[in-house]
């Protein structure tokens, strides 16, 4: 709730339940729910408003203007999650873990997850918007540890998902493969790499091709979230950082070149992905942002408040996990597009260098100007051939040194799940959608030991 | 708001309509009623900016229930949970899941038995359990005033972020069980979390209070020590890449236990072969400086609890102790499971936390209460110092994570804030913040551990659950990187 002489927020947030089963009773919760939003609103601006003559910046909430909205959006699926009996996803479950445990003895840990449901959302706001929106979410989750006696394990954590029903977990997902093949793959990947050598570091960059599922992080941490608007405004600076794009509005990378003309980065709820949906959680109907336009950075995700302290015009990117939390912007399917070369001729053209395969841990700098993110494999590239496996390696770069050497994209676009994005106090853990295609470009390798 | 009295005739009644059931051989019910309020702060001098973005809070209660069936010789578990609701028809729902959702699990061998009596009694606030709106907006505005103040003083008005946030957490939880398990707890925190920046002069700064009354809580202290914090550390220098001796300060301490050492510390990490620390129960896996252990029962302290979400009472478990890997944090399933395979562990630490609250909605995994990190020869903040002679103190990193895996104990991090050159013996430049990339093994971060301070603090970080009752280290040794040339 926006309320007080100079506006300001109020808010309050429960989760229902049995209690709520009735008109009666959910007007009580929303009665109780609006009458400490609005206390907490009009003691908020009331201090605002005595604070302004020691803090000037202090300024009542403005909220740019956006088309009201009336709709309902449904659920997508071939297979209805309500009609999967749970004893179907309890033998998923066990018949995967059983699989991937008999594959060999060196496998020390086996972790399913699965979930399929539909979640719906109500959204009514005072300037008259009334949105019923319906999601399906089938997700799938592998984790795999194995070893070798006395050696070090090797973990792999991997997600198959879509917002769609049980047909995810059958095939109908990125990487067209039924969940339990998907598990023994990855089961297989973990055992090849606990018989490979550690990749050693590197203290000069060297020529690196990472792939899609590598990308998929890359493009969530370097380019999604530096492009939220929130965190150009300063907002996330105690938590996650602030924005290597937008250092103030004098001294910002908007309109400047800050990766290779080769590289183009866009936001889009519209497509298939984790990212995909209608309106956001401001009523507001959620449209592309291009982000990265040949190299060129262009502009941010945004809400009704950020877009109106920037100038912009609303975009749609507001999102809370739950409905009782409040909505802070979110990267949507956020990728990099896709290039035209195919990607073995990107390898090919490698004299020596290194392929950086699925990402894996990421560890950034607080407003991202440098990352190392962790890759689930490493191959070295020898004369245009890929050869040796390493384990336990990745890269590190300053963000637009990485970018600006790109010089080479694949036109092998994919885009993965990313179920578990945290961002904001107390925390929210969110879906979003990331990918790309294969690209090349030049960085410093991580691993166990010096090379 | 939910009285414990109803919580527990929720559980005690619940119990009896479900051991009544067809089938069942044992049952768990867990009920509780949380508030969490979060005042979001964020000043920013030259954007347009709202002080306090938002009071905000959400609520929550259910039901959780575990259950046993027995059929023949087929024993089959399953957990049901319900929002929102303390009635006999919740209950009945949540049984109803528990049933359809039951399944063989070899691993189960039963639920927690009654042991002993709690020690923690009546250590919550009810003033704030009772806390009006107004008050709760009115702390975000001291933290802010705290800060405020101390950059109006030192004539800072411009390029100024001051943000953060004031948590409040209310929870009340009861659990009743056929094992004669019967009992409540009831605990309020406070934390004020700080940070201030003087942008243009890439500064920043930490800041932050805790307690677990509201007559002792210092949201103003918490601004003041980010402001002083960020404008002592302007003219910071950049240092080259290589090995340097380094003092962890309380912050990074913490981060590196919440996000490294405290996940290996867990039965759960030994029973997914993810630590490093497998395997080497009673061996030397750090400096005998170091001693770690869980302690859930010092009035006073926000991780502190009466009883475990599995009404097991808190205490102390020993985790290192003088360089010697003594013990696992372990809830009851796992304790049981692991427990006669190599050691005994008693299930302390089996909590129910989901998004900051002790939740229904889920089955009890293992977190700690209070970190207590100690060493039986502590220092003075200047002999601290002179053990590293020449080298970096590190006031606050961020991203902390183990970057290969948990097990092979790899880890890397920005250091971002309040941190300085140190030479002989004595902190003699700030180091610019974001420059400087630790790239280290956290193994070799325990083992040359050279010195540990006396002061310790209650330290939380962001994202973690966890509290940390933190000292400084001296550590020898430490591989950091020079990055991000392009900051002047």
């Amino acid at each position: 709730m926006l309320a007080g002489e100079m506006s300001a927020w109020g808010f309050y947030g429960q989760t229902l339940g049995e209690d709520e089963s009735n008109a009666k009773s959910i007007y009580k919760t929303l009665t109780l729910g609006i009458n400490k939003a609005y206390a907490r609103a009009v003691a908020n601006a009331n201090k605002k408003a005595e604070f302004k003559l020691i803090a000037p910046s202090l300024t009542g909430v403005n909220l740019a203007k956006i088309d009201i909205c009336s709709d309902t959006v449904h659920a997508t699926f071939d297979e209805d999650p309500r009609d999967v009996l749970l004893k179907n996803i309890l033998a998923l479950c066990t018949s995967t873990s059983r699989d991937m445990r008999s594959v060999s003895k060196d496998v020390r840990y086996t972790y399913i997850d699965i979930q399929t449901g539909i979640s719906r959302e109500l959204f009514c706001s005072t300037e008259g918007a009334c949105i019923d929106q319906s999601c399906t979410l089938t997700q799938g989750l592998v984790t795999v540890v194995a070893q070798k006696a006395g050696g070090i394990p090797e973990v792999c954590n991997d997600y198959v998902g879509g917002l769609r029903g049980w047909e995810v977990l059958k095939g109908k997902n990125v990487y067209k493969q039924p969940f339990d093949v998907f598990a023994l793959l990855r089961t297989r990947e973990t055992l090849e790499l606990i018989e490979s050598e550690f990749l050693p570091a590197t203290s000069e960059p060297v020529v690196v091709v990472t792939n899609p599922h590598f990308n998929a992080l890359l493009v969530h941490e370097i380019v999604g979230h530096p492009a939220e608007a929130d965190r150009a405004l300063k907002l996330e600076t105690a938590y996650a950082g602030r924005s290597w794009l937008f250092r103030d509005f004098q001294d910002n990378e908007l309109g400047k070149q800050i990766a290779s003309s080769l590289l183009t980065a866009y936001s889009d709820p519209a497509m298939d992905g984790y990212g995909h949906y209608k309106y956001d959680m401001e009523g507001t109907p959620a449209k592309r942002v291009n982000i990265i336009e040949n190299g060129i950075f262009k502009g941010f995700m945004n809400g009704r408040e950020y877009a109106e302290v920037l100038n912009q015009s609303p975009n749609g990117s507001m999102r809370a996990t739950e409905s009782e939390l409040v909505p802070l912007v979110r990267m949507t399917n956020t990728v990099f597009a896709n290039g035209n070369k195919p990607p073995g001729e990107i390898i090919a053209e490698v004299k020596e260098g290194y392929y950086i395969v699925n990402h894996r841990t990421p560890s950034i700098s607080e407003s991202r100007e440098n990352f190392r993110i962790s890759a689930q494999k490493v191959y070295q590239i020898e004369n245009g051939k890929i050869t040796g496996l390493y384990r336990q390696g990745g890269i590190t770069a300053d963000s637009k040194d990485f970018f600006m050497n790109i010089d080479a994209v694949g036109n092998d676009f994919e885009i993965f799940p990313v179920p578990n994005c945290g961002k904001g106090q107390p925390m929210q853990i969110m879906r979003v959608g990331n990918g790309g295609p294969t690209l090349r470009s030049k960085a410093r390798l991580t691993g166990r030991k010096e090379l | 708001m939910i009285s414990v009295e109803d919580l527990r005739t929720c559980v005690r009644n619940g119990i009896d309509f479900v051991k009544s059931q067809k089938d069942i051989a044992d049952v768990e019910i867990f009920a509780s009623w949380n508030e969490h309020i979060t005042v979001r702060l964020n000043y920013t001098s030259d954007i347009l900016c709202n002080g306090v973005q938002e009071p905000k809070s959400t609520q929550v209660n259910g039901i959780g229930l575990f259950a046993v069936f027995k059929t023949g010789k087929e024993i089959k578990v399953g957990f049901g949970s319900v929002s929102n609701t303390m009635s006999p028809k919740g209950v009945a729902e949540a049984f109803q899941k528990a049933k359809r959702n039951k399944i063989h699990d070899p691993d189960f061998k039963s639920l927690p038995e009654s042991a002993g009596k709690p020690v923690l009694e009546n250590y919550h606030d009810p003033a704030v359990m009772d806390i009006s709106d107004e008050t709760i907006v009115d702390l975000g505005w001291r933290g802010l005033k705290g800060a405020l103040t101390e950059f109006n003083q030192k004539y800072f008005d411009k390029s100024i972020i001051i943000g953060g946030d004031i948590t409040i957490r209310k929870e009340r939880m009861a659990i009743a069980s056929t094992k004669g398990i019967d009992d409540f707890d009831e605990s309020t925190i406070l934390t004020a979390n700080m940070t201030a920046m003087v942008e243009k002069e890439k500064v920043k700064g930490a800041g932050w209070n805790t307690s677990t009354h509201v007559s002792q809580f210092n949201p103003e202290e918490a601004g003041h020590e980010s402001a002083e914090s960020a404008i002592k550390t302007i003219g910071g220098e950049r240092i080259s890449s290589g090995t340097y001796n380094v003092i962890f300060g309380r912050q990074p301490l913490t981060d590196l236990f919440i996000n490294i050492i405290i996940p290996a510390l867990s039965l759960s990490s030994v029973n997914a072969s993810d630590t490093p620390f497998l395997g080497k129960l009673g061996k030397k896996i750090a400096s005998d400086l170091l001693t770690v252990y869980d302690d859930g029962i010092i009035k006073g302290a926000i991780g502190s609890k009466k009883i475990s979400c599995e009404g097991i009472p808190t205490g102390r478990t020993d985790l290192i102790h003088q360089g010697l890997l003594v013990g696992f944090l372990s809830n009851n399933y796992l304790s049981k499971k692991l427990g006669n395979v190599f050691a005994t562990f008693i299930p302390r630490n089996g909590f129910r936390y989901s998004k900051g609250i002790r939740s229904h909605t889920v089955q009890p995994r293992i977190c700690p209460t209070n970190i207590i990190i100690e060493s039986k020869e502590k220092v003075d903040s200047r002999t601290l110092l002179s053990k590293i002679n020449d080298g970096i103190y590190i006031g606050r990193i961020w991203y902390t994570y183990p970057i290969n895996g948990l097990a092979a104990g790899d880890f890397t991090s920005t250091i971002i804030a309040d941190s300085y050159l140190v030479k002989g013996g004595k902190i003699v430049k700030p180091l610019r913040p974001n420059t400087v990339r630790i790239n280290s093994n956290i193994m070799d971060i325990l083992h040359n551990i050279i010195a540990v301070s006396k002061d310790t603090k209650q330290t939380i970080v962001w994202g973690g659950e966890e509290v940390v009752i933190a000292p400084e280290i001296a550590v020898q040794g430490v591989k950091l990187d020079n990055i991000a040339g392009f900051i002047t």
